[in-house]
């Protein structure tokens, strides 16, 4: 299962599992946002490659803007996929908003 | 007590001696106690020189009379002299010149110098009619003995023989409570030297179960880890009692030992049998199956001494292959050598029974045996059960077998069930995704691997999935996957039939050092794979076009990985 939406302070906030299945999903939702956006992912338990492709064409698009993604609470298992594929290095990475 | 209005003289003092002797009837004394007072007793109340008791052994039908501690008692046939006339007939015999009477044994008096004037002779009957044994109460201090002696006597003698049997019976209740005791002992220290845990060993799910007979039965049993095997034991001692349990608790104690001390097989077993047989009693031995299973060649290689039968269930086949023994029971006689061990292979799906007499001896009303066949047919009926509930199910048909015909002997038993892989195929669709996660859950549960690897093996099974129905839509073949577990982890086997080649372990690494601008989403998975797993190995055939990849992981491997980015280390794993 896999939500993504905006709470009430403006931010995203995904959860579940970000898969293959669900990417297109999540990329039409992505696609709709502008500026510089924190992005919550405590409650979201999986990423694929498939995820951080969605997460790294929106971050091209926004930059393209002067904006951005700001991603925070990300699990242990999260942030070992991020570091694994070099995407800490990408996003600003915050331990909590 | 019978009142008689003719009595002379009931006074106080004659019916404090009796009320006492009456009041210790619940004293905690030992049998010469008890019987020291019985006669100092009867001596005060009729006036009486001196006094004896014979005791009556009802096993052997005669008359004991303790003499003092450290001399064997006198023993004499029931039916002898005036106290055996007495316990015949159960009636009082009052004597007032014995040396006029047939009856009266003079033997006793010519040992020890002493005469005897007149006796009276009284049997002691408890409330139950039980005959206790005889009173004899020697030489009124003035004349004989009268009828109101005799009433008295008789009053006293009651009493007498409910406190003598109350000792006796107390006696064999000690007795049977020091019994009860030793054998508890023995129990305990046969329980305490099982394993309390099985070891965990990947791909395998080893069960075993004890239960003791009423009586100590003497079985045992062990696995355990040794370098890499696992050393399995079942030894079962003839005889029941405390020796049994002992003896057999000792084998298990020397053969634990032998292994950790790095010895192989044949020696392990010949120098605990050699050993044994010094220190067993020659109709003692232990029938005993040591095995040694190889969890990474998944081989088993035993030696049975007497124990039997071992019994293999081929999955494959469907069938029960029977293994006889390879030696003498343990302790049975010295050896020098051994034959070679039984040696099989176990696949997917096997399991090894090593089950004690106990379970194939049980009988019913009818004293029929449970027998194998039964065994094999409940073992059959469950034979993708794990073992737990396969010794659960056979303890629960003996019972039902058996119908509360009792427990004979003890019931222990070893199984080892090599686990088949979790295997599922997959259609070639995006869409299957939500299936392969439920899939690698139930995986994870049946085969207990450890959850913190459930992440890297989702995103190796979704990874390689989704390149499997991007770059194969020629195939229209289902995508297989399997998983088994292995020491420590998870092995993952994803096979494609009908493709081109496609080897992840052949694909450019991905530069994760690269500036936004020039990273692109593709290769990203399989980076990832390699980044996360112990290892990846890929194989295509190229007469069935089947692309097999097989990764496993570790907690140590997982370990290692987080590690190596710690450190800012390379790669580690390409």
């Amino acid at each position: 299962m896999f939500t993504i939406d905006r709470d009430a302070q403006g931010a995203v906030v995904a959860s579940g599992r970000l898969d293959a299945a669900v990417a297109p999903k999540a990329q039409a939702f992505l696609d709709g946002v502008d500026g510089t956006v924190t992005v919550d992912l405590a409650a979201l338990d999986y990423i694929s490659s498939a995820g951080l492709g969605v997460l790294l064409k929106t971050q091209k698009r926004l930059m393209g803007g002067g904006g951005r993604l700001r991603l925070v609470g990300l699990s242990p298992h999260l942030r070992d996929i991020f570091v694994y594929s070099g995407f800490d290095r990408l996003f600003e990475i915050a331990p909590a908003r | 007590m019978e009142a008689r209005a003719s009595r002379r003289h009931l006074d106080a003092y004659d019916l404090e001696a009796i009320l006492g002797v009456t009041q210790k009837l619940a004293a905690p004394f030992d049998l010469s106690t008890m019987l020291t007072e019985v006669v100092a007793a009867a001596k005060q109340v009729l006036d009486a020189e001196r006094g004896s008791v014979w005791l009556y052994d009802a096993d052997v039908d005669e008359l004991v009379m303790e003499v003092a501690t450290g001399i064997a008692p006198v023993r004499m046939p029931s039916g002898t002299g005036l106290a055996g006339a007495c316990a015949r007939s159960r009636a009082i015999i009052n004597v007032p010149d014995c040396y006029a009477d047939p009856r009266f044994d003079a033997r006793v008096d010519r040992a020890t110098g002493y005469r005897t004037r007149c006796m009276l002779t009284l049997p002691l009957v408890d409330h139950n009619g039980v005959l206790v044994g005889v009173m004899q109460v020697l030489n009124k201090r003035d004349g004989a003995f009268d009828a109101d002696d005799e009433a008295l006597a008789a009053a006293l003698a009651a009493q007498c023989a409910v406190a003598l049997q109350r000792v006796r019976m107390t006696g064999a209740l000690i007795e049977g409570e020091k019994m009860r005791q030793a054998l508890e002992m023995a129990r305990e220290v046969q329980m305490s030297t099982l394993p309390s845990a099985m070891p965990t060993l990947a791909g395998y799910d080893i069960g075993t179960a004890f239960r003791p007979a009423e009586l100590t039965g003497g079985d045992t049993y062990d696995v355990s880890r040794v370098d890499g095997d696992v050393v399995l034991v079942l030894g079962d001692a003839t005889g029941h009692g405390i020796a049994p349990a002992l003896s057999v608790t000792q084998m298990q104690a020397m053969l634990r030992l032998a292994f950790a001390m790095g010895a192989d097989l044949a020696t392990a077993f010949i120098h605990v049998n050699n050993r044994l047989a010094d220190t067993l009693a020659d109709d003692r031995f232990i029938t005993a199956f040591v095995g040694i299973l190889d969890p990474v060649e998944h081989r088993v290689r035993f030696h049975s001494g007497g124990q039997g039968p071992i019994l293999h269930y081929v999955a494959a086949r469907d069938t029960f292959v029977r293994h006889g023994p390879t030696s003498f029971p343990l302790g049975a006689m010295p050896l020098a050598a051994l034959p070679a061990p039984t040696e099989l292979a176990l696949a997917p799906g096997d399991l090894l029974l090593v089950l004690s007499d106990g379970f194939y001896e049980q009988t019913d009303a009818e004293e029929t045996c449970f027998g194998e066949e039964r065994v094999c047919a409940i073992v059959r009926d469950l034979r993708t059960a794990t073992s737990a509930t396969l010794i659960d199910a056979l303890l629960r048909g003996i019972d039902a077998f058996a119908a509360g015909a009792g427990q004979q002997d003890d019931m222990t038993a070893v199984v080892v069930r090599r686990e088949t892989p979790v295997e599922a195929r997959f259609a070639r669709t995006f869409d299957a995704i939500p299936a392969l996660v439920a899939f690698a859950e139930d995986a994870f549960a049946r085969l207990r691997i450890d959850p913190s690897l459930r992440t890297a093996v989702d995103l190796a099974l979704e990874e390689l999935f989704t390149n499997m129905v991007k770059y194969g839509r020629g195939s229209r073949a289902d995508i297989a996957i399997a998983m088994a577990a292995i020491d420590g982890g998870v092995e993952v086997a994803l096979v494609d039939r009908d493709v081109e080649p496609f080897d992840p372990t052949g694909r450019p690494p991905v530069d994760v050092e690269a500036p936004i601008e020039s990273r692109e989403p593709g290769g990203l998975g399989v980076h990832l794979i390699r980044r996360m797993a112990d290892s990846v190995e890929y194989e295509y055939n190229t007469v069935s076009r089947e692309s097999r990849i097989t990764l496993r992981y570790t907690r140590r491997g997982s370990a290692a990985a987080v590690a190596a980015v710690g450190d800012g280390s390379p790669d580690v794993h390409d």
